[in-house]
């Protein structure tokens, strides 16, 4: 599938910012497994954070199979990620909002995928289901537990505005069929899953990047990208190998 | 926000798990936590790393004992 028509992005644009916000949720759940408030937390931050990566790879892996990029680069550094994923967290309600709200929002796209009409999609995204519903209980679980309520807004406003506005490239996919849900079906299965109110503010989507699916300008900072890109393990290298 | 390392109202489950169809459910460990649903992430978590056909939980508090080492049946 190329570009999309009408000016709209294509699935390819949508899946690599997927991938881009899978990699990076699975590096900050990484970066909690010896920070979290219990060993168990500590164990399930690590293997949601395992999980989260080999979703990427497999989304990743996808993308030469759905078209072309929409948008002239395309380089590693152009990541499409929501903001709550450009730092570090700083405090495990962050992690939970991120856990029981963004990693929701991206498996209801998951989902969407699954069940569309993109074979290569419809093939490989099912075994990540599988393993989301324990991201979900996890999630969910903390959530009740933790008081974490303007984390949970900032996340779920995020997921909101990554999903993008009614009648934009997503609600286009849906009618096309590589997407099972719409724009609106996304909104309302968040808010079924998640068991309260969406944020109120509303979204300027005047501001809203299309290929980066946010509406807030900056991005990861170095510190991420060189770990992303494995840069920051190369200062522990002997200097023969460096 | 501070927490301590573990939860203050918390259960112990065992975690029971079998590889094939022909041979029973064993117990392979056990997590502590607050409710059902965070047990099932951390029993998942935690003793995922083998490729089980089925595995379940069951509060401790669930299981009668019969005998056990020590007691005065064993």
């Amino acid at each position: 599938m190329g570009a999309g028509r009408g000016g709209q992005l294509s699935l390819y644009s949508l899946v690599k910012s997927l991938a881009d916000n899978k990699q990076l949720l699975g590096m900050r759940y990484a970066e909690w497994c010896i920070a979290a408030p219990t060993l168990e937390a500590d164990i399930a931050a690590a293997a949601m954070g395992l999980d989260d990566i080999g979703h990427s790879r497999v989304l990743y892996g996808s993308l030469r199979e759905l078209g072309t990029p929409d948008g002239a680069a395309d380089d590693a550094g152009d990541y499409a990620n929501v903001p709550y994923l450009d730092r570090p967290w700083t405090e495990w309600a962050e992690f939970v909002a991120a856990n029981a709200v963004l990693d929701t929002a991206f498996t209801l796209m998951i989902e969407a995928l699954a069940n569309g009409n993109v074979e290569v999609l419809r093939s490989r995204l099912k075994k990540m289901l599988q393993e989301e519903r324990y991201h979900f209980l996890h999630g969910r679980s903390w959530m009740h537990e933790t008081t974490a309520g303007a984390a949970v807004e900032r996340a779920w406003r995020e997921s909101l505005e990554w999903f993008g506005p009614e009648n934009g490239d997503v609600d286009e996919l849906h009618r096309e069929g590589p997407l099972a849900h719409g724009v609106r079906d996304l909104r309302r299965l968040l808010e079924d899953r998640l068991g309260g109110r969406p944020p109120e503010a509303a979204i300027d989507w005047s501001r809203w990047e299309p290929i980066r699916r946010r509406t807030q300008a900056g991005g990861i900072d170095q510190a991420t990208l060189d770990m992303l890109q494995g840069l920051a393990e190369k200062r522990y290298m002997p200097a023969s190998s460096g | 926000m501070r927490y301590t390392r573990v939860h203050a109202d918390v259960r112990e489950y065992d975690v029971f798990a079998r590889k094939t169809r022909v041979e029973p459910l064993h117990q392979v460990g056990s997590v502590v936590a607050p409710d059902d649903d965070l047990a099932m992430a951390y029993a998942r978590a935690t003793y995922d790393e083998e490729r089980w056909i089925e595995m379940m939980i069951v509060p401790k508090a669930a299981i009668i004992s019969l005998w056990a080492p020590g007691g005065a049946d064993s």
